[in-house]
């Protein structure tokens, strides 16, 4: 494939994945054949247990795991054999804090947007920008390991965004993170989502799924098996709520709150 | 300055700010250690071995010296950082970036590869300083000891590839590396060795490069230049071939 987006006359795709599979050499099948279209400027919501595939979808969506079959595009551009322009359209926030301990915070941020082609004046004018977002300036010098729980959460953030990517994919970006800091999260992907840039939002909060995400996919057991807005799923699965929808995913009806109080105040 | 530039010259930015950070452990150790084996084989006891071959003892072992050091670095420095940053998850952030396997194996390669020249260079100064050390063929010594350099990159990157625990790359250089070097004649010539040990010296490689130097810098040698050469161009090439190949696919870097 080429680095030229691919036309297929139809709306803008962001993400467009068909029959991905991924099988580890191990044996498990963490894929098996998703197909998922997030359209340009969409806030998807990805949701399902642990060990769903949520991760392995992202990561062969990033390069971080090599698919067993199937065809990723990333704005019309390959993102699995002539990968460059694909990875330049994506930002990662991934689930681990994966930052290197040795650098400090304006290094983590200079580096990655290195890797992304920016030229120096830009890259310091973008750190600048990105290290007064997350409230991060008065530690710029401080090395990485240093940083509390929430201050890596902010950077590894702030350091997906520092190349201005189009598609941006969170990986359970506010697992363990206070209140504050998951609402300060919430309204500023919000705002970014409301300014042109398409998201892709993995969690394992229900309420942080609805509040922002405008279409949602439930994953399971390496599946697509459901997709729609909030209340579609809702519909689908006959129940009020997305948290009913997905406890009926994942098979454990019994656990849904209008049930337990049901059956504690009869 | 191209987007390819600004990526590859960060990339290799980072590995060598990697070492400048800790440089007392990573320059200034190893320096300190070949100017310990200066001192003890060259002045304290070099005055009792005399010559060996025309060619005053302590000169002729810095140049095996110069060449332990640039190797041993080299290695150590690839395979240490690419093992940490495995370790902690961080290579994550290079390799989903859009950087090929070329443009990430030379940025490795080359972090470790300045580490050795820097403590190399420090170390023929300091040689230098301390004794009269010949350069009687430069045309020789300079492809070789950047060839031995890069060699040894490549096998830092290949060990931090594959290791999985710090005692992987440790493994190597303690029971691998350091044997082969110090047996392949750092501190003695070969020749002089009764068989079967100056045979099976032959079949050392590491023999050859410290041959190679040693000519380069003092005009001696017990193998033929243009053959050792030769072999370790070619072996050097054959180990970035196989480097390119493991990048490329992805072993044990993407899942």
């Amino acid at each position: 494939m080429s680095d030229q987006p691919s036309s297929d006359g139809g709306a803008a795709k962001a993400l467009h994945i068909t029959d991905l599979v991924k099988r580890y050499p191990a044996g498990v099948e963490a894929l098996r054949g998703v197909s998922l279209d997030i359209g340009e400027g969409e806030f998807f919501g990805l949701l399902g247990p642990n060990g769903a595939g949520k991760s392995t979808l992202i990561h062969c969506t990033t390069g971080l795991a090599q698919p067993t079959s199937g065809a990723i595009e990333v704005f019309g551009h390959d993102a699995i054999d002539n990968y460059g322009a694909a990875r330049q359209a994506v930002g990662l926030a991934p689930q681990e804090l994966n930052i290197d301990w040795f650098l400090t915070v304006e290094e983590t941020l200079d580096y990655h947007a290195g890797y992304f082609g920016m030229p120096g004046k830009e890259r310091r004018e973008r750190t600048r920008e990105l290290l007064e977002t997350f409230s991060l300036t008065e530690k710029r010098d401080e090395r990485t390991r240093n940083l509390s729980g929430g201050m890596k959460r902010r950077l590894i953030l702030a350091r997906a965004l520092m190349h201005r990517p189009r598609l941006l994919i969170l990986d359970e970006p506010t697992a363990g993170v206070d209140i504050e800091l998951r609402l300060e999260l919430w309204h500023y992907v919000k705002r970014i989502n409301e300014e042109g840039t398409t998201i892709l939002l993995t969690t394992h909060y229900l309420e942080e799924a609805e509040q922002l995400c405008s279409k949602i996919a439930f994953i399971n057991n390496g599946e697509i098996v459901a997709q729609g807005s909030s209340g579609e799923l809702a519909n689908r699965y006959g129940v009020p709520n997305l948290e009913d929808a997905y406890l009926a995913l994942v098979g454990r009806k019994e656990l849904s709150r209008s049930h337990v109080e049901a059956e504690v105040l009869p | 300055m191209s987007p390819a530039q600004i990526r590859f010259l960060t990339l290799w930015r980072r590995e060598v700010s990697r070492f400048m950070k800790i440089k007392k452990q990573t320059l200034g150790a190893p320096l300190l250690e070949t100017f310990l084996y200066i001192s003890v084989f060259g002045a304290a006891l070099g005055s009792r071995v005399g010559d060996l071959h025309g060619i005053e003892y302590v000169v002729f072992v810095i140049p095996g010296l110069i060449m332990m050091t640039w190797s041993i670095n080299a290695f150590t420095n690839n395979s240490s950082s690419i093992l940490q940053q495995k370790f902690q998850g961080a290579i994550q952030d290079q390799l989903s970036s859009p950087a090929s396997p070329m443009e990430l194996l030379l940025a490795f390669s080359l972090g470790g590869f300045m580490r050795g020249l820097i403590v190399a260079t420090l170390a023929f100064v300091a040689a230098s300083l301390l004794v009269d050390l010949p350069v009687d063929h430069i045309l020789v010594l300079l492809p070789s000891l950047f060839l031995v350099g890069f060699f040894f990159s490549q096998l830092g990157v290949l060990i931090g590839v594959r290791a999985e625990q710090f005692d992987d790359v440790s493994f190597v250089q303690t029971f691998v590396l350091q044997p082969l070097i110090f047996l392949g004649g750092v501190f003695y010539s070969a020749a002089l060795l009764p068989q079967p040990f100056e045979t099976l010296t032959h079949f050392n490689p590491i023999y050859y490069m410290i041959n190679l130097v040693r000519y380069g810098f003092v005009g001696y040698t017990e193998v033929s230049i243009p053959l050792s050469l030769l072999a370790l161009v070619a072996a050097t090439g054959v180990l970035f071939a196989v480097n390119l190949r493991l990048f490329a696919s992805g072993y044990k870097l993407r899942a």
